[in-house]
């Protein structure tokens, strides 16, 4: 079994996090439904690295992994603000 | 039958003379000792055809003893295809059976079937079997019947394996000299290390060799077995290697799961055999099972034997064999050097052929076919064209050393790719992953002292025969030809080819067989075996049992606080998730009756309902009101302190998923339900959004934390005023959709009072712990005044009396508010709410269909099951949600989807029924019970 | 024995029975591309040229023929499915399969065993109901079995009441089928190239040039080619492909294991799938058991075999067959599954015009190979939706107008 890195409560194996989806841009309120239904369905399920939300169950934590698709490989695990905080990326 | 005598000491040193084990094979009585594999019992006793093989029915025996052949599968009692190589010999076996057979393995009343070889080519069933139009399942039958193997004891009870997690820096897979080194090692290093071996005993290959070999490894061994820093499993077969280094191992009683973070296979190499006709006859073995044989369990496999090999190693097995009394009569070397090995090999009698092959091995021939007779030895030309050459040369063993392919399985299960290496003649693995190493054998390295690469393989060592019956697959009765008419239907690709062919499909996964392939199919394609891609690996190495991967099987239950109460009172519990409730209380024959009398006491008395399942959430923070109303389609920011209200929640997709109530305790503080089903949802959905948002509150699943009972009916507040409380549950100090909280008979309690069932009724939600304590309590009040448990069942009922829609049972996954008649719960101040876009989108298209209730106008109708469709004019216009006989609204009475043009207040409509027929129903308006409300409010 | 065994038995020589044609060199332009040498693309390919008269039609396939999901899934066939349209779409689809080993003259091996999916709730057993009287509307033989029934169709089955989740009825398909899948893309292959479609294997597109919302050209790996039409049909990659015509699909891809056991003598004839157990099994004309569950819980374009995928099965599949514990595992292997929120296909026109898309087929593509190259090849020769997909079409999504098989979520297969 993979495992996987909670921000807050370290090394784990993998069943005990929950997939919670590709990392992207709510829509404003304002914006129009073609946008809203973009963001609900659409999907860039892209090869390599993306950026996802992930829930580590027990202590119900949610917080942003980067992981390779193609090699099934977790790259990093971060908080959701951390990963505000950084530049580098532009969810 | 007395066992033959075993070749003495050092030779069979798994066995233990002293303990002789009888057992039955094919009804015949065979002895062996503590000690052996079943295989070696057999053999030991003089029994040489173990099993019939999966086409043609031929006879087999022992290949590689290994434990990679479909040729030793057996039957024990209800258990199939057990590996004869592979179990150890004990006590008390049931009858063992050979398999695939009429008779016995050596008497095989359908081995006619080989004589349809020559009809029945590479694919033949893709060919035929299927003109005229509908043949197929009846020749299928025919096919099913002889195909498969064992036979499952479809009445056997299951009995569950341990399953064991270890943890440790380095496992070392194979306790051979290579592994035993690099186990050492690592934990010179400082490592802590766990060294898996499939052999009862460290020792891998020296264990099968001469005294001198082994005795120079036993002070390796014997520092290992006492090194606390390494833990050593034997009887352990390495199954897989899964993402991040998780190594799955089998042992007899227990599956082993090995967190590492390195892994060295040191699990040698597998032997290959040499293809020639009839290779596959009982006594033709590879030498690494002659050396098996003689050498762990001290049997001699024949008396008389020829060698074909391609290398050294094949040279020194017949020295061996010949030192255990065997006689060696030929030796045919591929290659065309002689050495001192051949010499010595001379001076004991052997006849030496150099640049010479085994043309064909004969049997006893008869029917049943058995055990090799004689060999046609051949002389192959520069090309590698055999030429038969003098008399056949009698014998009842062949020994093949055809060389090697590394048994690098599991570096493969991690992405590794098995390669053909020209300057080897063999396979080498690339593309190893990190933490992943090879040594020894499985390195293509077969001298550790000098580490020098020896040249164990020959090119093409393969002798086809035009008669065919060279065998290239033995799992599936493969030949040359099969194989290179395959190639020639157009199955060019080695991935195809496999396909086509079925190579390497069977029980050994193309262990003996692959390398065979890849190069017949260069040579057929005329490319470098090099350029023939190999077919990916993936765990199990070998057959896995479903027992051992499952475990003990443990799985979760909940249970309610008063859970042990409902089955006192002769509950029948039904599950909802992980949950068990009470379904109603009674015997399972009093269902109906049960039901009705739990529904009349909630109308006429008290009823007391166990709904601790509910999901419970509290919120807290300066942006809790915020928050619910972005989460639920229902409005909560004005919703004052100590009121309850309704909660609808919806997904991106505008489709209802969920509601409860929710209640704000404070002006900050808000506690709420939810469905049973999806309380882990909605509380998960919750946190995300938070994490999102980011907003100043905190959210806590609850669910588990507090009991709750539904007190509902017309008396049910007499009931709680028997109770001390310091609440005031009076009509104007309690009114309909508030909340309060207070101590209900020495209990802290959070009193609901909602009407879900259409009566005067509290929820009262208390600290798990006193869930019983409640329960009974409030019982004990109520008894005078007729109070009843009432289960599930009952409160489907009530709810469908009073016209309220069970969210996942009146609406499906796709069930907007609109058509749930729920418009009323949007906001009616434009609002962002989660599912807001997608909500409005669906609403501006008139909705397809509503949610109605309905009367059956028919008072002796059945009750419709729920999921009856609707039908007008020939075409689904509904479906019925809920359905059931009224006692109080005086028939039967139902929720239902209709189409839109059908949804009219006193429109009628067809119900079908499951078993065809038609009753008629009326659309009615909801709630069929108390219109007016005046019962939950009073 | 058949006439043709004893022929070819009888005769000296192997005449070669080319069922798989070699790769031929690329032309400068074709009227109809196809991506994805798998069994919808080569159907498509076959019914392009048979019914439509469009011959000059080329495959590309990046491995081997057929070695994608095509080789990778459990088999099933099926059409009792929950909406009108889906079960319309699949029952079509298995009229076609009845027929097809005459028609592209090799043995498919389609066997009906009758498909049995178990209902351990009172909400399973209400969906199922649901599904069961739709296509007994729809003219599909379907129908909910009671626990008696069930005993009588799969004796074999645990029926006890005292387990985890006890079996409480079935929906009962007795058309459902097994049929051997690598067969039915060799097949398409095979009369498709014997009409002149151009199967093109180890050929992969790297892609698209699109000039006024037109494909005007495909790049592969061998070089460019012109095309007049294109077709995806690339189950596991379509979000890749979609993305070379810039066209963002509501698909996540996800990987399905499966896995078989050695060979055994017949004891199971029906297909069982247990819904709330995750687990489906049925036992081939070989003898091995073919089973499989959920799918992974995560995205990813890996084919790896993961522990816990058997380690979750097994329990599950042992509380149906509780005698299988000693039976071996002998192969396990994945699939990619693209997965559509509402669990049905995207097929049909897209935003660029000559553009076609087959994609989304999650774990249920097999059974509709035929159809589905079937109504491609339609909709590729006409330019229009055609009517038997009018609901599968991409645009739904824009609307948020999902088809309702999502109404009754299950493992389906």
């Amino acid at each position: 079994m993979k495992q996987m890195t909670c921000p807050l409560n370290g090394l784990r194996n993998i069943d005990e996090f929950i997939y919670g989806g590709p990392l992207k841009p709510i829509p404003t309120a304002d914006a129009p439904a073609q946008a809203w239904a973009n963001y609900t369905f659409g999907e860039d399920n892209a090869e390599g690295r993306v950026f996802e939300w992930w829930l580590h169950t027990p202590s119900s934590f949610w917080f942003i992994a980067e992981r390779d698709t193609v090699s099934d490989e977790v790259i990093r695990t971060m908080a959701f603000a951390d990963l505000q905080a950084t530049a580098s990326v532009d969810p | 039958m007395t066992a033959l005598p075993r070749l003495p000491s050092p030779h069979g040193r798994l066995i233990d003379r002293s303990q002789p084990i009888g057992f039955r094979f094919d009804g015949r009585d065979v002895t062996g000792f503590a000690g052996d594999s079943l295989a070696s019992a057999l053999l030991g006793g003089g029994e040489t055809t173990l099993a019939r093989s999966f086409k043609y029915r031929r006879p087999r025996g022992v290949l590689s003893l290994s434990g990679f052949d479909s040729n030793v599968l057996v039957q024990i009692g209800p258990d199939p295809n057990v590996c004869a190589d592979t179990l150890p010999l004990t006590p008390g076996l049931p009858d063992i059976e050979s398999q695939n057979r009429s008779g016995s393995a050596a008497r095989d009343r359908g081995a006619w079937i080989g004589l349809l070889k020559p009809f029945l080519p590479v694919g033949f069933y893709y060919r035929s079997f299927f003109r005229p139009g509908n043949v197929w399942p009846r020749y299928e039958r025919i096919f099913r019947a002889r195909a498969g193997l064992g036979r499952v004891g479809v009445t056997s009870v299951h009995q569950a394996k341990d399953k064991r997690q270890l943890f440790c820096d380095v496992a070392v897979v194979g306790g051979g000299a290579a592994g035993l080194a690099a186990a050492m090692e690592a934990a010179r290093a400082g490592g802590k290390v766990c060294l898996v071996e499939a052999l009862p005993r460290l020792g891998g290959a020296a264990l099968y060799g001469p005294e001198a070999a082994l005795e120079q490894l036993r002070p390796l061994i014997r520092e290992i077995e006492a090194q606390p820093s390494i833990t050593v499993l034997t009887g352990a077969f390495a199954q897989g290697l899964y993402g991040d280094y998780l190594l799955a191992a089998e042992a007899a009683e227990c599956f082993y799961k090995i967190r590492v973070k390195a892994v060295v296979l040191a699990s040698g190499a597998h032997e290959q055999p040499i293809v020639f006709r009839n290779n596959d006859l009982p006594g033709v073995m590879l030498a690494s099972a002659a050396r098996r044989l003689i050498w762990l369990y001290g049997v001699k496999p024949g008396t008389r034997a020829v060698l074909v090999t391609v290398n050294d190693h094949g040279l020194e097995t017949a020295l061996q064999l010949s030192d255990a009394g065997v006689k060696i009569e030929a030796v045919a070397d591929l290659r065309g050097t002689r050495s001192a090995r051949h010499d010595a090999l001379a001076e004991r009698g052997a006849a030496i052929h150099l640049a010479s092959a085994v043309y064909e091995a004969t049997g006893p021939g008869g029917y049943f076919g058995g055990p090799v007779a004689s060999v046609q030895l051949a002389r192959l030309d520069d090309d590698g064209a055999p030429t038969p050459f003098g008399p056949p040369v009698a014998c009842d063993l062949v020994v093949m050393a055809g060389g090697y392919a590394p048994a690098a399985g599991l570096a493969c299960h991690r992405g590794a790719r098995l390669v053909y290496d020209g300057t080897i003649d063999g396979f080498r693995v690339e593309n190893l992953a990190e933490g992943v190493s090879l040594t020894g054998a499985a390195n293509n390295v077969f001298n550790l002292a000098t580490e020098t690469p020896e040249q164990v393989n020959h090119p093409f060592p393969i002798i086809p025969h035009p008669l065919g019956n060279d065998f290239v697959d033995f799992d599936e009765d493969l030949t040359v030809k099969d194989i290179k008419y395959a190639i020639a239907d157009g199955f060019a690709h080695g991935e195809l080819l496999k396909r086509y062919s079925t190579a390497g499909m069977g029980p050994s996964q193309g262990r003996q067989s692959a390398l065979a392939v890849l190069r017949i199919a260069a040579r057929e394609n005329d490319i470098a075996p090099s350029e023939m891609g190999t077919t990916t690996a993936r765990p199990p190495l070998r057959g896995e049992s479903f027992a051992h991967l499952a475990g003990p099987c443990f799985h979760p239950h909940q249970r309610t606080p008063m859970h042990r109460r409902h089955l006192a009172l002769g509950a029948q519990m039904m599950p909802a998730g992980h949950w068990h409730r009470p379904a109603f209380y009674g015997g399972p024959g009093e269902r109906e009756s049960a039901i009705a009398a739990e529904a009349a006491a909630v109308r006429s008395a008290a009823g007391l309902i166990d709904v601790s399942t509910l999901g419970k959430i509290e919120i807290f923070g300066p942006d809790a009101a915020r928050f619910l109303d972005a989460v639920y389609v229902t409005t909560h920011g004005g919703q004052p302190v100590g009121r309850v209200r309704y909660a609808l929640r919806c997904d991106g997709g505008g489709s209802i998923v969920d509601d409860g109530v929710v209640c704000r305790l404070a002006p900050e503080h808000f506690y709420l339900t939810t469905t049973t089903g999806q309380a882990t949802a909605t509380h998960r959905h919750m946190l995300w959004l938070k994490a999102q948002w980011r907003m100043d509150i905190e959210i806590s699943a609850v669910t588990g934390a507090y009991a709750a009972l539904n007190i509902a009916g017309p008396v049910s507040r007499e009931i709680l005023g028997k109770l001390a409380t310091d609440i005031d549950f009076s009509s104007d100090g309690f009114p309909y959709m508030t909340v309060r909280m207070g101590t209900l008979g020495g209990i802290r309690v959070r009193a609901i009072r909602v009407g879900f069932v259409g009566e005067l009724g509290f929820e009262l939600h208390v600290p798990a712990l006193y869930g019983e304590a409640l329960w009974d309590r409030l019982l004990e009040a109520g008894q005078t005044h007729g109070i009843k448990p009432f289960g599930v069942e009952a409160q489907r009922l009530l709810r469908l009396e009073k016209g309220h829609a069970i969210i996942g049972q009146d609406t499906d996954g796709l069930t907007t508010p609109q058509e749930a008649n729920m418009a009323w719960t949007l906001p009616k101040k434009p609002r962002e709410f989660w599912g807001r876009a997608a909500v409005q989108a669906r609403a501006k298209a008139k909705p397809e269909r509503l949610l109605i209730g309905f009367r059956l106008t028919d008072a002796s109708a059945p009750v419709p099951p729920e999921c009856c469709l609707i039908i007008e004019d020939g075409e689904i216009a509904g479906r019925v949600t809920s359905a059931a006989a009224s006692a109080t609204c005086g028939g039967v009475i139902g929720m239902a989807f209709v189409s839109a043009a059908l949804a009219e207040p006193g429109k009628a409509f067809s119900i079908k029924l499951p078993a065809g027929g038609f009753i008629s129903a009326q659309i009615a308006p909801t709630p069929f019970y108390d219109p007016d409300q005046e019962r939950q409010t009073l | 024995m058949p006439l043709a065994l004893l022929r070819y038995g009888l005769s000296r020589k192997h005449k070669p029975w080319r069922l798989i044609p070699p790769t031929p060199e690329l032309q400068t332009s074709y009227d109809v591309v196809i991506i994805g040498g798998g069994g919808h693309g080569l159907a498509a390919a076959y019914y392009l040229a048979k019914l439509h008269g469009i011959k000059n039609v080329a495959v590309f396939e990046k491995g081997y023929l057929g070695g994608g999901n095509t080789a990778r899934n459990t088999t099933i066939i099926r059409s009792n499915y929950l909406t009108p349209e889906g079960v319309k779409f699949y029952d079509e689809s298995m009229k076609l399969f009845r027929g097809l080993s005459t028609e592209l003259g090799i043995n498919l091996m389609y066997s009906e065993r009758g498909h049995l999916t178990l209902a351990h709730t009172d909400e399973a057993v209400r969906t199922m109901r649901w599904r069961a009287e739709v296509n007994k509307h729809m003219g599909v033989r379907s129908e909910l079995v009671g626990v008696e029934e069930i005993a009588k169709l799969c004796p074999q089955l645990n029926l006890s009441r005292d387990v985890r989740l006890p079996i409480l009825a079935a929906l009962y398909h007795p058309p459902g089928a097994i049929a051997r899948h690598d067969a039915v893309a060799w097949g398409y292959a095979h009369q498709a190239a014997k009409l002149g479609v151009e199967i093109h294997q180890q050929t992969k597109v790297t892609g698209l040039r699109i000039e006024n919302n037109r494909v005007e050209g495909v790049i592969t790996s061998r070089g460019a080619v012109k095309a007049g039409n294109v077709l995806q049909a690339v189950a596991g990659h379509s979000s890749l492909v979609a993305a070379l015509a810039k066209i963002k699909l509501p698909i996540r891809t996800v990987p399905l294991q499966a896995c078989v056991s050695e060979p055994l003598k017949p004891f199971l004839d029906k297909i069982i799938v247990s819904a709330s157990l995750h687990a489906y099994v049925s036992q081939s004309a070989r003898g091995e058991l073919v089973m499989g569950g959920a799918t992974d819980p995560y995205p990813l374009y890996s084919t790896r075999s993961t522990l816990e995928f058997m380690e979750t099965l097994m329990p599950d599949l042992l509380e149906l067959f509780p005698f299988l514990g000693p039976v071996r595992v002998l192969r396990q292997w994945a699939g990619l599954a693209d997965m559509t929120p509402d669990f049905s296909p995207v097929m049909g026109l897209t935003p660029v015009k000559n553009y076609f898309i087959d994609a989304g087929w999650g774990t249920w593509g097999f059974k509709a190979t035929p159809i589905a190259g079937k109504i491609m090849a339609e909709a590729v020769a006409n330019g229009v939706q055609p009517e038997l997909i009018a609901k599968f079409g991409l645009e739904r999504f824009d609307r948020f107008d999902q088809v309702g098989e999502r109404g009754a979520a299950s493992v389906g297969h």
